[in-house]
């Protein structure tokens, strides 16, 4: 059983391969249906695909890839020429075969889809002449020139066809005839080099795929129409097939090895992991430095640092590498779409690809396909008109989307341009007043490009009716939430009558990311860079409010604001100072700016979840941790802009609701603070002070002291600060305390020697009240104590 | 001869097997103090117990989660338990500890007041939860009878529940 597992699990693996390169030749093959090598090569397909379901005992899928296999056979011999209806057949025929291969996953069987009337309708074809057009399949199959080149295309494929069907008479004449073929071919073949001269050796050295998809064909599909085949064209058809065993012989060389994608995961992770210890080295590297200046081992230190670093980042770009893969992937499948859409929508559509070989990682390769089919179904749809339009607008008949990608810094861009009729602004805006998606208030105060951004709308559909292709209004919707979940971006261009450009801008992993750090109060968050447009600074007279929100002017833009700690819940203990940055955050296509106190810096971070206790917490994407081993959470730009919408406006604003002044009953309720480093002032203060009965605490320094304040054990009513003190002095501990809101007014009593006038200006300055020069008397003292902090006289 | 030698043979294996039995009936358990009670947990469910350091608080989340705090490069939550047993809360001491405790792939640090000490019990020393907690939504797993107090044993599965 087991056995049966693992081979079945390889033919299911080889058979999507094969059916997704499947797609796109066909669709090749309906623009070029002599091309013999595509031919043998989806003939080849379907063969496989035959033979291992047969093996497997899938009885179903062998019944329908044999009769696939037939109708291709005969076109490959040129009994048959493949006209768009037959072709309706056989793709129709090979989406079954995929719904079959997705059933036999699922279920392990192939049971539970009806092929019998695709089956019928193969048969019709490749045995009852009943189709359209079969006459002169015949009358071409009879044109020498043709038959030469087909058959020895067929050669080269020949070792996959039955021969166990063939009588010895048969195989014997069909070993003659190869032969003959052989050398007919090598003839054709110096004769086509001499005609076509050096236009073979021009041309380019691309992929041979790409051509027929990149030229555009302005004149219809040949196929309905016999052309009576001239020498001309045989030497054209010489041409792909000079090329093609070059473009096949670096394809056998080319060495792969399966890998289960969960070790790459876990290769990721680990390399997460030392990218979070380089960053700690880093910082390490830093302290040590400035501890050490001009140490000899420092260099060495630097040298070692510098190589870990350097190496890990390319360790990362490796790996990450193993999990790109070419978006090509997912561009595949569009030529079929657009096929089918076209012909359902009875328009002439073109697509043009380019840059297939750009690559993403596979996370996102896997995400991306769903939006992008929305966007292009769109453009088929609402973009590109009707060929008589087209016409009459003097434009070419054949609309042309061209999808194409491209790296672009840290990101990837998907470009999806259609010259279609563009988008009309005015159109929109009332379309969305109408449904009442938007007030007509806002649709006035709208420019042109955000009212394109209108169609991202849930429940927004321009289409004057709906089809089966488009019109429900959900599409455009999903579009925006898949690439906002990728972290990425949305921009549209369009112009009325010349055609819409739609740009996603997507990052090019997900695991790690540059992000910038930004600070609030004593807190620090990470908010991915890919999503940050700009950053600004503020004063707070910059900001308005309008309609109970925070917005300001940017440019000629008007910004909504949202303070990060209103998101984040932050307690504001430190004093907001008069300026502010903005981060500018862009997120699909919409905009805010989010106003915290600190910008840190912009640092390469690794995305960790916060585990299945704290799993979805609005607003954080996950965590991180930094350089010196503490956690950093990570915004989730998504759901904050959702967030912000429910904010009300209290940026900035001082919540000036100060302490709830707690009565005092009795003398000790007091609490009075003596910072200062020599224990024998701390002595004398605390015996001047006694006598008032108040709570004394000591402090040797400024850390200390503020260490004592912050902790929040005593509520203090006033302190007496000594200037010249270690690790901290009397000023900038002033100037730190009275960077809290809540000790704004606690008094501050400086006890000093220093009698300089300047002195006393630089207490003034950092926030003391009152100045005492040492020495002093005990009542001195303790009155100005009494005095500054209220001290009620009936407790003496 | 032999018959004694068997015998003999026997009483050992029946020792030995009692001995078993002894060893299957005992449970281990690591006792902790929060606010004046003492709990206990099986040892087996802690990953480590270490020194508090900081951490970072975490918006959206009820007060008794403190945050979440760097172990080793895995990010972990952190609950105090007196907030989450609806004691006041305290300034931590000298004697706090974050226990790290795993259930399956659950892992949190729980801020406690101070650790007693490693606690061997009899399975029959330990009774069942009080009538009035009963039910399978207590967090608390058994009563543990020791010569001079109790201790309440708490189920880790539960504590490792989020319940917000």
């Amino acid at each position: 059983m087991d056995e049966f597992q693992e081979i079945l699990q390889d033919f299911l693996i080889e058979s999507f391969e094969l059916v997704e390169k499947l797609d796109e030749d066909l669709v090749e093959l309906e623009n070029t249906p002599e091309d013999l090598e595509l031919l043998n090569g989806i003939f080849r397909v379907a063969h496989t695909v035959k033979g291992a379901s047969s093996f497997l005992n899938f009885d179903v899928l062998t019944h329908l890839t044999h009769h696939m296999e037939d109708v291709l056979n005969k076109a490959r011999h040129g009994d048959l020429i493949i006209t768009p209806d037959i072709m309706d057949v056989v793709l129709e025929s090979i989406d079954l075969m995929k719904a079959l291969l997705e059933t036999i996953r699922d279920t392990s069987a192939d049971a539970g889809i009806d092929v019998a009337a695709c089956v019928a309708r193969l048969d019709k074809i490749s045995g009852g002449d009943g189709e359209v057009d079969t006459p002169a399949v015949v009358e071409v199959a009879e044109v020498t020139p043709e038959p030469i080149v087909e058959e020895a295309a067929a050669s080269a494929a020949d070792d996959d066809v039955d021969y166990d069907n063939m009588t010895p008479d048969d195989l014997e004449a069909e070993i003659e005839k190869l032969l003959q073929e052989r050398q007919d071919e090598d003839k054709a073949k110096r004769q086509a080099k001499i005609e076509a001269g050096e236009e073979v050796l021009a041309a380019p050295p691309e992929p041979i795929e790409d051509e027929p998809a990149a030229t555009p064909t302005p004149e219809p599909t040949p196929a309905p129409v016999p052309v009576a085949p001239t020498p001309q064209v045989a030497a054209t058809k010489e041409e792909p097939k000079a090329a093609a065993p070059a473009k096949r012989a670096p394809a056998a060389v080319e060495q792969t090895i399966r890998v289960d994608v969960k070790r790459l995961d876990h290769l990721m992770n680990l390399i997460g992991e030392l990218v979070l210890a380089k960053n700690r080295l880093i910082k390490i590297n830093d302290d040590v430095e400035e501890r050490y200046e001009g140490e000899e081992f420092l260099e060495e230190l630097n040298q070692v640092v510098s190589i870990v670093s350097l190496v890990t980042t390319d360790l990362q770009i490796a790996v990450m590498k193993t999990r790109m893969l070419p978006i090509g992937k997912v561009f595949n499948k569009f030529p079929r779409m657009i096929r089918d859409l076209s012909r359902e929508l009875n328009k002439k559509i073109d697509l043009q690809l380019d840059g297939e070989d750009t690559e993403l990682d596979k996370s996102i390769v896997e995400e991306i396909g769903d939006p992008l089919v929305h966007i292009i179904r769109n453009s088929c749809d609402h973009g590109i008109e009707i060929p008589e339009i087209r016409l009459a607008q003097g434009k070419n008949e054949m609309g042309t989307i061209g999808l194409k990608a491209y790296n672009e810094g840290n990101q990837i861009v998907i470009q999806i341009d259609d010259d279609g009729k563009g988008l009309d602004a005015q159109m929109l805006k009332d379309k969305s007043v109408e449904k009442g998606l938007i007030t007509e208030k806002e649709a006035d105060s709208m420019s042109d490009k955000e009212a394109f951004t209108l169609i991202f709308k849930p429940g927004f559909s321009t289409a004057a009716a709906v089809t089966s292709v488009s019109g429900r209004g959900v599409g455009m919707d999903v579009v925006k939430t898949n690439i906002e979940k990728l972290n990425g971006m949305i921009d549209i261009d369009s112009e009325i009558g010349v055609g819409t450009s739609m740009k996603l801008k997507i990052p090019l992993t997900l695991a790690i990311i540059q992000a910038l750090l930004v600070g609030v109060q004593e807190e620090y968050y990470a908010i991915p860079l890919a999503s940050v447009l700009e950053t600004v600074r503020i004063s707070k007279e910059e900001i308005y409010t309008v309609e109970g929100r925070s917005v300001m002017r940017l440019r000629e833009e008007v910004l909504s604001l949202v303070h990060i700690g209103d998101i984040f819940e932050v307690e504001r203990i430190l004093d907001a100072n008069e300026h502010a940055y903005v981060v500018v955050l862009g997120l699909g296509t919409s905009k805010i700016g989010l106003i915290v106190d600190t910008l840190v810096g912009q640092e390469e971070i690794v995305i960790k979840s916060l585990g299945d206790y704290l799993k979805g917490i609005e607003g954080v994407a996950g965590a991180t941790i930094r350089g010196d081993g503490g956690v950093t959470l990570i915004v989730d730009v998504v759901a904050l802009m959702s967030m912000a919408r429910d904010v009300k406006s209290t940026a900035l604003t001082d919540s000036s609701d100060s302490l709830e002044s707690h009565e005092k009953t009795k003398a000790s309720d007091y609490t009075i603070m003596i910072v200062d480093d020599s224990k024998t002032d701390r002595t004398i203060m605390r015996k001047a002070l006694e006598p008032l009965g108040v709570t004394l605490v000591e402090a040797s320094d400024g850390q200390e002291a503020l260490n004592i304040l912050k902790s929040g054990d005593h509520n203090f009513d006033g302190m007496l600060v000594d200037i010249e003190m270690p690790r901290m002095d009397g000023y900038t501990l002033a100037t730190e305390i009275k960077k809290y809101n809540k000790y704004k007014n606690l008094p501050l009593i400086a006890v000093t020697s220093r009698t300089g006038k300047s002195d006393r200006m630089r207490g003034v300055e950092s926030g003391m009240v009152e100045y005492i020069t040492k020495p002093y008397s005990a009542d001195y003292l303790s009155s100005v104590v009494q005095r500054n902090v209220n001290f009620k006289s009936e407790f003496l | 001869m032999s018959d004694q030698l068997k015998e003999v043979l026997n009483q050992q294996n029946k020792q030995q097997n009692s001995d078993l039995d002894q060893l299957d009936d005992v449970v281990q358990l690591v006792g902790f103090v929060i606010g004046d009670e003492e709990y206990a947990i099986p040892i087996l469910a802690i990953q480590e117990i270490i020194k508090p350091f900081s951490w970072t608080r975490v918006p959206q989340v009820p007060a008794y989660v403190l945050g979440v705090f760097n172990l080793r490069g895995a990010v972990i939550p952190l609950i105090d338990l007196r907030a989450k047993f609806g004691l006041q809360t305290k300034k931590q001491s000298d004697e706090t500890r974050f226990i790290v405790m795993r259930h399956g792939d659950d892992v949190a640090g729980f801020v406690i007041d101070r650790l007693t000490m490693a606690i061997r019990l009899k399975k029959g020393d330990i009774g069942p939860a009080p009538d009035t907690v009963n039910g399978d939504d207590t967090i608390i797993d058994g009563v543990g009878k020791q010569a001079d107090k109790i201790i309440t044993i708490l189920k880790v599965n539960k504590l490792l529940e989020r319940d917000f």
